[in-house]
């Protein structure tokens, strides 16, 4: 199966070379037969990866330490969802499994738009095409392939990173993938409508909704990290600015900010040089996140520091895309004319480019504090990197503007709005905001940024809460609806408003948990078994943790594999306010084969907070069984994960199709024809 | 063994990429319906552009003059970016488009209007609970505008 898998590989690149070429000539040509020879080499590529992807986990599954990757990557003691979570977890895996899923896209894209769309899709399929051979092209000359032999068979591995070692590991990777490569089908689409000269509203209706499924992943992605981070690295953070962390975040925010802009284009006819710009930019950082985790150029907790070969190759592919964009979108600039201009200051399109400039700030700033090690090391020959006071000095005011936007913007009209509506419209949620603003005063809060974060979600959350109150009534008014019947009908008829807005309460929460780490309290505790420590937290409460006991255990796969990791587990009862309320068992392990220790945390979640125990150092060996921990409650820390669910789910929303998308009609030929875009179109925005 | 399966999977995937150049089997290059895309989603953005302004209208973030105004100037835009093909135009988008713009009507009307009284037809004022000349109560002539315009999603 490995050798079939490497076959593939190899006969992958060719096939989508062959594919590049007719499906550009095909274009330019009007020849049918090299378009549809373009269309398939796009299926076939895909099965190809797919039938490397399988030979490299087959190698592992089946121990194929003959394989420098397979050696490299895992070892026989290895649990075997780990083993198959080994296709990316190095560079050479990783790079094979993002191309597999690039090239599963691609063929969605071609296979949905069989029938439709088919000006695009002669040149759409050749850039994803041309993007796979790219990638293929890496695989097998850049000293990266994940089928490279070893001159001997090792007797085994040597085996997986202990942080590694975690379930996110098999879902927070994927998913973050997934987010990346759906990104390129609609910069596919915007290239193909500059190629095309096709540039009205059509490929925005096209790319609209990959650029949400792509958010939707990359979302997802971002938050499993954190989540990944906070327990298993052991220190109660979620998120350190970390440059891979950083790379994940670029393309968000450029894609957040498209998400936005697009309905101006929609709806005014304007920002379309923006819009494309940002879509190549989204594209570009994508490719940059693939770049910076694979080329081992920045040094992070999550580069895989193989060899530079690879960060030229891709800093000279980036400059050549981008080269090609700049020239395609100077050399269309006569059709990408403004079709009218902002009335007022005070209108939703005003706001909506405030919040795109805005995004597009911390996009930079992100980007200088990620590329300033390179930057120093260039200039004075000494890499110096920038903390988190960097990023969170300049991101946290920026986020915050932000974050008031997301409460703005909604209750602005289109065009141009009268102070006095706004002034009607603000004042529940100005009301709401100076209301938690006064309580949390008068509770004795008076951490300034955490305090703003409040009160601008309060205002936010009241101006979301409204929003849905006066469309339900609105609606139940003039429809003689119930109001769940009637709330139903309103976002049924506009999921992508609707949607929104539960992304905007979602981010909120978000926001709220992450203001809460203000309040962090920590403490560090020396213990023999039976003694207690005492921490409180900010809500007041007092916990009270006993230190029980400590055991050893090395547990085995089978009789015939040996222990991955040896495990030192404590175990502590907690009390919370005098009730026994949970037994933790937080464990240092080490792995014997990798030589390496980690630590497992403890951690109990309630609606308000998190208590986290981390144990520092565990003392077997005496016979004392002392140990030292640090013990820490993190306030509102489940908020964030609340809200990364709630933005999910508001995403889903707006991405579900409309009712009747997929009643097309038959095309001439007995194809299924598409129907006409509306639902995802323009109209899909009225209420 | 496995060079044989390498060898075949190579050939077959070679012939599925290439039968469409040797056999001339041809894939479609145009979509019948673009030609009447663009006008029409013109036709849908100007039109949905209205509703949204009468939406704006309901939930208080514009009236009175503004209002006026504003649906003055998105009147006109729509009559200009209403082309004489996308009226002609019999596709399943035009006649999307004419439901959307009855619904509008019908909105328009119950907003702007008032509702009609079953008993006498007149015309009341938005939000009155009784005839203005009869006296009747007007549940039953707001549930049949309701039910000629917002009985469904959009098509």
């Amino acid at each position: 199966m490995t050798v079939l898998g490497e076959t593939a590989l190899w006969t992958a690149l060719p096939i989508a070379l062959w594919g590049t070429a007719v499906s550009f000539a095909g274009g330019r040509t009007g020849r049918s037969e090299l378009v549809l020879s373009g269309e398939r080499t796009a299926y076939a590529v895909t099965f190809l990866l797919l039938l490397a992807s399988v030979g490299i986990v087959a190698a592992f599954v089946g121990g194929r330490y003959e394989y420098w990757y397979v050696a490299n990557y895992s070892n026989r003691e290895l649990d075997t969802y780990f083993k198959v979570a080994g296709l990316w977890a190095g560079q050479r895996g990783s790079l094979v499994f993002w191309t597999l899923l690039l090239s599963a896209f691609a063929s969605i894209a071609v296979f949905q738009n069989r029938a439709r769309n088919r000006e695009f899709m002669p040149y759409a399929a050749g850039v994803l095409l041309a993007i796979l051979s790219f990638l293929l092209v890496v695989l097998l000359f850049a000293g990266v392939n994940p089928f490279e032999r070893l001159d001997f068979t090792p007797a085994n591995g040597r085996g997986l990173n202990p942080q590694l070692q975690n379930y996110w590991m098999t879902i927070h990777p994927p998913t973050l993938y997934l987010g990346f490569t759906a990104f390129a089908v609609p910069f596919a689409f915007a290239v193909s409508a500059l190629l095309a000269n096709r540039l009205d509203s059509r490929w925005i209706a096209v790319a609209r909704r990959w650029i949400l499924l792509s958010w939707f992943f990359l979302t997802l992605g971002i938050v499993f990290g954190m989540r990944w981070a906070y327990e298993e690295l052991g220190w109660g953070g979620y998120w350190f600015w970390d440059p891979v962390e950083n790379a994940s975040l670029l393309p968000w925010l450029t894609a957040t900010a498209f998400l936005h802009s697009i309905q101006i284009q929609e709806n005014r006819g304007m920002l379309k040089v923006w819009n494309m710009g940002l879509v190549a930019a989204t594209f570009l950082l994508t490719i940059f996140a693939t770049f910076l985790t694979r080329s081992g150029l920045i040094e992070s907790v999550h580069s895989f520091a193989e060899n530079l070969k690879i960060a030229y190759i891709f800093l000279g592919f980036m400059g050549a895309t981008a080269a090609f964009c700049a020239v395609l979108i100077v050399h269309r600039l006569p059709s990408l004319g403004s079709e009218s201009r902002i009335q007022s200051f005070l209108s939703r399109e005003s706001a909506f480019l405030f919040n795109n400039l805005l995004l597009v700030g911390i996009a930079f700033a992100v980007m200088w504090g990620t590329l300033y090690p390179l930057i120093t090391e260039g200039v004075f020959g000494q890499k110096i990197n920038v903390g988190p006071p960097y990023y969170n000095r300049v991101n946290l005011p920026i986020g915050l503007i932000l974050l008031a936007l997301m409460g703005i913007g909604p209750v602005i009209a289109w065009r141009r709005a009268s102070r006095r509506n706004l002034r009607k419209n603000f004042l529940l949620p100005c009301a709401a905001a100076a209301a938690v603003l006064a309580v949390l005063w008068l509770t004795g809060v008076r951490h300034g940024t955490a305090l703003a974060t409040f009160v601008v979600s309060a205002f936010v959350m009241t101006t979301v809460a409204t929003e849905f109150w006066k469309g339900t009534r609105a609606r139940a008014r003039i429809a003689g609806e119930g109001h769940l019947r009637a709330l139903r009908g309103l976002v049924r008829r506009n999921r992508r408003r609707w949607g929104g807005y539960v992304v905007h309460a979602g981010v909120v929460i978000l926001f709220t948990g992450v203001a809460g780490s203000a309040f962090d309290v920590a403490q560090v505790h020396e213990m023999a078994p039976g003694e207690t420590a005492a921490i409180r937290s900010a809500f007041g409460h007092e916990y009270r943790l006993t230190y029980e006991s400590l055991s050893h255990s090395r547990p085995r796969a089978s009789d015939d594999v040996p222990e991955n990791d040896w495990r030192w587990t404590a175990l502590l009862t907690v009390r919370k306010d005098g009730e026994h309320v949970a037994a933790m068992r937080p464990e240092r392990r080490y792995y014997p084969v990798m030589e390496e220790s980690s630590t497992e945390v403890g951690i109990r979640s309630s609606l308000l907070e998190d208590l986290y125990v981390i144990p520092r150092e565990v003392d077997f060996d005496s016979g004392t069984e002392r140990a030292s921990f640090e013990f820490k409650v993190l306030p509102l820390v489940p908020w964030i994960w609340f809200g990364g669910v709630v933005v999910a789910f508001g995403t889903l929303v707006g991405l579900w199709p409309a009712a009747g998308a997929h009643s097309g009609v038959r095309a001439p030929g007995g194809r299924r024809r598409a129907p006409q875009s509306a639902p995802s179109g323009a109209a899909g925005r009225a209420a | 063994m496995t060079l044989v399966g390498g060898v075949l999977l190579a050939a077959g995937i070679l012939l599925y990429v290439l039968e469409p150049v040797l056999s001339g089997r041809s894939a479609l290059l145009y979509d019948g319906e673009d030609q009447h895309d663009e006008s029409a989603a013109r036709r849908r953005v100007a039109l949905a552009a209205l509703r949204d302004l009468e939406y704006d209208r309901a939930t208080g973030k514009v009236d009175g003059e503004d209002y006026e105004r504003l649906r003055a100037e998105l009147s006109r835009e729509a009559l200009l970016r209403l082309g004489p093909e996308a009226v002609v135009a019999e596709s399943p988008a035009a006649r999307a488009s004419q439901a959307l713009e009855d619904e509008i009507a019908t909105i328009r009307r119950a907003l702007r209007e008032g509702l009609q009284c079953a008993g006498c037809r007149r015309l009341n004022e938005f939000g009155a609970k009784y005839c203005g000349k009869c006296g009747t109560r007007l549940h039953a002539s707001r549930a049949a505008v309701a039910a000629h315009g917002e009985d469904g999603e959009r098509p």
